[in-house]
């Protein structure tokens, strides 16, 4: 399948940003106050109240000087214990990698390129990302522990000043770690392909579009036709009809072309022959831009696809129709007031089709370095690492060493995309098989005590009624969990360089970074009411 | 509660402290101080005693914000235990000393100073001032405190508890760990930091160096305050009278003992006065540094 990244719109992120924060703002003032109320009874109430007043206190009172010295610390802490040795592993690693992917002097493909480069991301990831989780989570435990945190704590130093500035250390080796690895890692993805197989190492910049269809005559239509393969992703267009897939762009202008002024169109069509025909000759497709507002299509040539690697054809902006005797302006005459430009594809060959997905043609804006594109995706890890970091200082504010890396290290987990997905059918009431499963948690235990079938309606009383609101609670609570805890997927950028694309920022890597700085206030408003509430020198 | 007594203008103001350690389901397992009261006056040495577990540690570290009182209040420089403005005029030295051990001399006065926003040149000034002052050899400076003997690290403590020049500074068990030279340089620092003007607060089981330091102290047992008062008024013996004087013959004893009986004396004890084994080794060192190479061997140390 071709790769089709999930893209989170920085509108989604601005929304999730705000129910992050929100939510996890609030978790953390109940649990506070709930502590307190714990621990001191009664005068638990107006001791919160005096601890919040120290948290906007400390907040307004941040030394940046200290934040520094303490962040400082950590780093040099870190290094002097040895945490950089790290990189012994990563240099065995790349020393012996090229014994096993190395390509034996066989010419260079495409599939080789991508192993190269998700062997490299990979591996900084799974280096760089445990040594976090272990240095975090350990840091302040092993500092209550062996007490060096009471000559901190009894200087101004506060509380505040600390988490951040434990956050902050850990961040700056974190970033020193995936600069170092990713620095090497780009080094080596270049000496391992020859010279002349480079040019493989591409950014490509798309701009995708939305899909449609036609059927053979000429109606709109959700689909194309399914032609008997199981994996709907795709869906084919049938040759030498009215059937066409119409992909509509949006935002093309002058500045989508390139310096000789044409348009990079590319696609990566499957096809499906009904019968043998020519095989030595691939179906054939066109291309029509139409401008509906001015009634207007322009017919390219026939080109053959190219199967499983695709083919970019460059559109002139100058497009002739020598038996009309016109030329249009590719932008001006078929680019809609609107922004919108529309090419619609259509088979060639008669009862053979082309098969197509979303995904499979798009605007090639002009390439990005390489380098760009795979220092946008190190950058993805590095916003994992800081919300490693984050989740680990926070821990170890409450929690010994190795529980607050276990914790953390169940966080990631539930970070991943099975978790959401499960998550996601929790939510939903429905099982894997997209079945209902009779409610939320105790209309299903109900249902099972009482061998109720799930599609017999409850009986209608108050006890139902109360038992149906206590599973929305419990519902919306779940719903908000999963809001909570970030979502890996949108963070793995890696698969973007891999295939050869750059790592869109309106909509990947922007959102992200909202994202994890959600996540920034929280923890640390978190860590500073455990640091407050705790005493330090109890055993 | 609000603080009440005569002593508003004290440093420290204790009153009705207790503290109890609970276990892990919130049930009360060791009282660890209970209704101490007591109050440290600016510029005096107060020296609090006890044996081990009495809670002399303990109503340091509830001082310092450390703990959390179970029941009574704490003011500290007029401000309460638990704000972190009034560290920015203490200095505290950790019973043992618990300082970064992968730092070295200066990074650890650097550090601590930074701590107190401490401009550069200004902390690097301090720093030398400090390791000057505490006598840490220069070449031992550069050295990561992990390779420190207990007594440099000691030293360094005390150099990170003056980092800000405080006016209250705190010292758990000073002296421990430290050789007959060092016990003395940490005395010394003690007074002068009294004729600085600051106040020192010191716990110790050493009593001898509480003794030859502290203005007034506060004997702890079990929690509970059992004596408090200046040392020479507690040491005092009321009904004994103390004659020195240089060397006399035995006649002289005789005629002293009889003019003392005539007056009706009950003469106790009558000998020659020894120095204390402290000054000795403190000369005999001091002559050794003076003389290197020459050896005295008093009779009787032979083997």
């Amino acid at each position: 399948m071709s790769f089709d990244p999930d893209l989170m719109p920085l509108a989604p992120a601005l929304l999730h940003w705000l129910i992050v924060f929100g939510s996890l703002s609030l978790a953390t003032i109940v649990v506070s106050l709930l502590s307190m109320l714990v621990i001191h009874g009664g005068k638990g109430l107006p001791l919160f109240a005096d601890e919040v007043q120290g948290f906007f206190t400390d907040l307004v009172s941040i030394s940046f000087r200290r934040v520094a010295a303490l962040a400082k610390l950590t780093f040099m802490e870190a290094y002097r214990r040895k945490a950089l040795l790290i990189f012994v592993v990563f240099a065995l690693l790349f020393m012996f990698a090229g014994w096993f992917m190395g390509n034996d002097g066989e010419e260079i493909t495409k599939p080789t390129v991508k192993l190269y480069i998700s062997f490299v991301l990979r591996a900084i990831t799974w280096l760089t990302l445990p040594l976090m989780f272990i240095l975090s989570s350990f840091g302040i435990p092993e500092e209550i522990r062996l007490r060096s945190l009471h000559t901190v704590v009894t200087k101004p130093a506060r509380r505040l000043e600390i988490v951040l500035g434990r956050v902050l250390g850990f961040a700056a080796l974190g970033s020193l770690v995936l600069l170092v690895m990713s620095v090497v890692g780009w080094i080596w993805i270049v000496r391992q392909i020859p010279a002349d197989a480079r040019s493989m190492l591409i950014c490509r910049v798309p701009v995708r579009g939305n899909l449609s269809f036609k059927d053979r005559n000429g109606q709109d239509v959700e689909k194309g036709i399914n032609v008997g393969d199981i994996n709907e992703f795709r869906s084919y267009i049938e040759g030498a009809t009215k059937a066409r897939a119409i992909w509509t762009f949006s935002g093309i202008g002058e500045n989508s072309l390139d310096s000789e002024g044409n348009l990079h169109i590319e696609n990566q069509f499957m096809a499906f022959r009904s019968y043998k025909g020519d095989m030595n000759r691939q179906l054939l497709f066109d291309y029509q831009f139409r401008n509906p507002e001015k009634n207007i299509t322009y017919t390219t040539q026939a080109w053959p696809i190219v199967e499983k690697r695709g083919v970019t054809k460059a559109i002139p902006r100058k497009l002739e129709v020598p038996s009309e005797g016109k030329t249009y302006d590719l932008i001006k005459d078929f680019v809609t007031s609107d922004g919108n430009l529309i090419v619609e594809v259509s088979c060639i060959d008669r009862e053979q089709y082309l098969g197509m997905a979303r995904i499979d043609l798009f605007i090639r804006l002009p390439d990005q370095n390489f380098a760009v594109g795979f220092f946008k995706a190190v950058f993805g890890i590095e916003m994992i690492m800081i919300l490693v970091v984050l989740m680990g200082v926070c821990a170890s504010t409450f929690l010994k060493g190795p529980i607050a890396t276990a914790l953390t290290f169940i966080m990631f987990i539930l970070s991943g995309e099975d978790t959401h997905r499960f998550m996601d059918q929790l939510i939903g009431g429905k099982s894997i098989k997209d079945g209902w499963q009779g409610g939320g948690f105790f209309e299903s235990i109900y249902r099972i005590v009482t061998h109720m079938n799930p599609t017999t309606d409850l009986p209608a009383n108050y006890a139902f009624t109360v038992m149906q609101f206590v599973d929305w609670v419990l519902t919306f609570f779940l719903w908000n969990c999963k809001q909570v805890i970030p979502h890996l997927k949108y963070f793995n950028m890696q698969e973007y360089v891999a295939n050869g694309f750059d790592v869109p920022f309106d909509q990947s890597l922007g959102p992200c970074l909202l994202i994890t700085l959600a996540y920034v206030l929280p923890c640390v408003l978190l860590g500073f009411f455990a640091l407050r509430i705790r005493e330090l020198e109890s055993k | 509660m609000s603080l009440s007594g005569p002593s508003t203008d004290s440093v420290i103001q204790i009153r009705n402290l207790s503290k109890v350690y609970r276990d892990f389901w919130g049930r009360p397992k060791v009282k660890a101080l209970n209704a101490l009261t007591l109050d440290v006056r600016p510029g005096e040495v107060f020296g609090l005693l006890g044996p081990n577990g009495s809670g002399k540690t303990t109503t340091m570290k509830l001082l310092l914000g450390l703990l959390f009182p179970t029941e009574g209040e704490i003011k500290i420089l007029g401000k309460s235990a638990a704000d972190v403005a009034k560290n920015e005029r203490i200095g505290y030295l950790p019973e043992e000393s618990y300082l970064y051990r992968f730092l070295n001399a200066y990074e650890t006065l650097d550090f601590y100073g930074r701590l107190f926003d401490m401009p550069a040149a200004k902390r690097k000034e301090r720093s030398e001032q400090l390791l000057d002052l505490v006598k840490l050899a220069p070449r031992a400076r550069h050295r990561q405190l992990k390779e420190y003997s207990k007594g440099m690290t000691r030293r360094i403590g005390v150099a990170q508890a003056l980092i800000n020049d405080p006016d209250l500074v705190m010292l758990d068990e000073p002296t421990s760990g430290l050789d007959p030279l060092g016990n003395r340089d940490m005395k010394d620092l003690i007074l002068d930091l009294k004729k600085q003007g600051k106040t020192v607060l010191m716990c110790s089981h050493l009593l001898a160096d509480v003794q030859d330091v502290c203005d007034r102290i506060a004997i702890l047992d079990n929690g509970e305050l059992k004596v408090m008062g200046r040392v020479d008024e507690l040491l005092k013996a009321q009904d004994e009278t103390q004659i020195l004087s240089s060397k006399l013959s035995p006649d002289a004893i005789r005629e002293v003992e009889a003019v003392l009986k005539k007056h009706g004396a009950n003469i106790l004890k009558v000998d020659q006065p020894t120095a204390n084994l402290e000054d000795l080794f403190l000369k005999t060192v001091q002559e050794s540094r003076e003389r290197p190479g020459h050896r005295t061997v008093k009779e009787g140390t032979a083997s």
